[in-house]
């Protein structure tokens, strides 16, 4: 495991995360985030093929807490070398929330990335499909945000048409759309009479 | 909806909802499907339908309130949840566990994963029109669940595991439940493979559908059963070996195909490995404590507190401070019944975890479904689902 940190310390300006006392981890800068990310899929003596986790950290009530406010920490194994992890752990402050994606690499980067995005607010650049996954479509704000009130309740109504998605899954499958449907329309005005908005 | 195909012919699409409450979805998760006659063309599905804020709920208690509600997770096999979650706790102490909590949480997770192979593949055969297996899968099942009864007191979303120890000892009995328990199992397996292996209808429904490569399962992030049926010999009991689970006698159990049939078979051979080591671990089982002595850590027993003062202080600090988990960030998975659960735990070493990031192998699962099903027919993507095993708790947290 050492010497999965020292190349990437040498490689990519990485720094060992102090805080992980009991794994590996290290901080990379955002901008070699991608090509720490591919080097760790694509070395030979790397191989760390599966993307276990991204969860999303926010700092803003940590005690001493020096540095920018958000971090993600990303999980990766490699189901060929038994046993070795590593963790990867990008810092993203508050002023520029943009985190390069890593979609390309990964399948399960598509909804996790989606999932960080949703409870933290931490915009992946190059998503293809950037939405909330576990919140509702109408939902306001990110609720893991540590300045988000636990007790707050919002007023859901709609459903999500997942119309436009499934257009674009057709598109890219090579399908071209003619025409819609007129049932599947949506008309905003009828959704929100049915609901009781103010 | 009408679209022109790759080929460049006019062709008449339905675009139809399948769920969020679909009997053959189990739970809540929604399939809007793009149909061309019965075929699906073009899958998006969407979760979240029972997202109740786990990760924001657990951060406003202390570190033992996690523990129930991480049998919320996966509940088909809820103990394991909270085991894997105290591990990974004592593992940032640094503390040993006595032998014997090893001996009966390596129990509590093996019977906890016979249940959920049980549950998934009874429910596939159910969604497929079959209900005489479920009888068969279900009857051991409700042994087991006597067995909960009468170890924690609940049936289903039952936590035994404490940090540094476990809820009590078990109770007078015990060995001999669970060796009953086992011998029914066993009869349940031989009858549901008589059901299963050699049934027409069951091997044309499931035989090459759903089928995922194993390259691709792993680049969903698929683990336990899922990713075992497509050939990949992985698994945390005999990589990253914990409680002692390398000295026990039992095999990784593997498939060929990873379709929905391989994903079925390798559980039913996985209840089989999961029985021997019951068995062997029953042989184990030796009188002692079960709790560590520290008072920092685990509470003292309910008794001392009324002689002890030590231990009144200690019962009282715990419950309204919390104990305090050594300041820091960590990822600890450990192998559940559906595959790789992980609790990315940060703590500023108060009383109160920071944050616990949940990874739920469903959701690695799910995420591939849509990809999984586009090509199937419409029937045909239900028997795909139930092999997943999609758990909402987990799945949506």
């Amino acid at each position: 495991m050492e010497s999965v940190i020292d190349i990437l310390e040498s490689k990519f300006g990485a720094k060992r995360d102090e805080k992980a006392k009991w794994d590996a981890c290290v901080v990379v800068p955002k901008e070699y985030l991608h090509n720490a990310v591919e080097f760790l899929k694509n070395d030979p003596s790397m191989q760390f093929d599966m993307l276990l986790d991204l969860a999303g950290i926010d700092y803003l009530t940590y005690p001493n807490h020096e540095g920018p406010r958000f971090a993600i920490s990303y999980a990766f194994k490699c189901t060929k070398k038994p046993g070795s992890r590593v963790r990867l752990k990008v810092l993203v402050s508050e002023a520029d929330l943009k985190v390069p994606t890593i979609t390309d690499l990964y399948a399960s980067a598509n909804w996790l990335e989606r999932e960080v995005y949703d409870q933290y607010g931490l915009v992946f650049t190059g998503h293809p499909d950037l939405r909330r996954i576990l919140n509702h479509v109408e939902f306001v704000g990110h609720p893991l945000r540590k300045d988000y009130p636990a007790q707050k309740r919002q007023w859901l109504s709609t459903t999500d048409f997942l119309i436009p998605e499934l257009e674009k899954r057709l598109e890219d499958k090579g399908y071209r759309i003619v025409q819609r449907s007129k049932e599947i329309m949506p008309v905003e005005e009828e959704y929100l009479e049915g609901s009781i908005r103010e | 909806m009408i679209v022109l195909d790759p080929n460049g012919e006019k062709v008449n699409l339905m675009a139809l909802n399948v769920g969020p409450t679909h009997p053959a979805t189990h739970h809540c998760v929604r399939l809007l499907a793009a149909l061309d006659g019965e075929t699906i063309v073009a899958g998006v599905h969407e979760i979240g339908f029972m997202h109740r804020g786990f990760e924001k709920m657990v951060e406003r208690g202390t570190w033992q309130q996690v523990i129930p509600y991480t049998d919320r997770l996966n509940y088909c096999s809820a103990m394991m949840n909270n085991i894997a979650f105290c591990r990974a706790v004592e593992n940032m102490y640094g503390i040993e566990i006595p032998e014997r909590t090893k001996v009966l949480r390596v129990i509590v997770n093996e019977l906890s994963r016979i249940n959920d192979h049980f549950i998934c593949v009874a429910a596939a055969f159910q969604d497929l029109g079959g209900t005489t297996p479920f009888m068969y899968a279900f009857n051991p099942r409700e042994e087991i669940m006597l067995i909960w009864e009468k170890l924690t007191g609940a049936r289903l979303t039952n936590s035994f595991a404490r940090i540094g120890g476990l809820y009590r000892d078990s109770y007078d009995g015990f060995e001999d439940d669970v060796l009953a328990a086992c011998k029914s199992v066993e009869k349940a397996l031989k009858d549901l493979h008589a059901c299963l292996d050699r049934n027409r209808i069951f091997l044309d429904r499931t035989v090459g559908v759903g089928k995922i490569s194993a390259e691709r399962a792993i680049s969903y992030g698929w683990t336990g059963p899922c990713l075992r049926a497509t050939g990949v010999e992985s698994d945390l009991r005999k990589d990253e070996p914990y409680y002692d689970y390398e000295t026990y006698d039992w095999e990784v159990v593997v498939g060929t195909q990873g379709d929905a049939n391989d994903r079925l078979q390798v559980r039913l051979a996985e209840i089989e490995e999961s029985v021997k080591i019951v068995r062997q671990a029953l042989k184990r089982l030796a009188p002692g404590p079960v709790d560590i002595v520290d008072p920092r850590i685990r509470v003292p027993a309910h008794k001392l507190a009324y002689q002890d003062m030590e231990a009144l202080i200690g019962r009282f600090k715990s419950v309204y401070e919390g104990i305090r988990v050594p300041e820091g960030e960590y990822y600890c998975a450990s192998e559940c019944a559906n595959g790789e659960l992980g609790f990315t735990i940060v703590s500023d070493g108060s009383g109160h975890p920071y944050r616990i990031k949940v990874r739920s192998p469903s959701f690695a699962h799910v995420s591939a479904f849509n990809e999984l099903v586009e090509g199937l027919t419409l029937a045909d993507s239900m028997a795909t689902l139930p092999g997943l095993n999609m758990i909402a708790g987990e799945l949506d947290r």
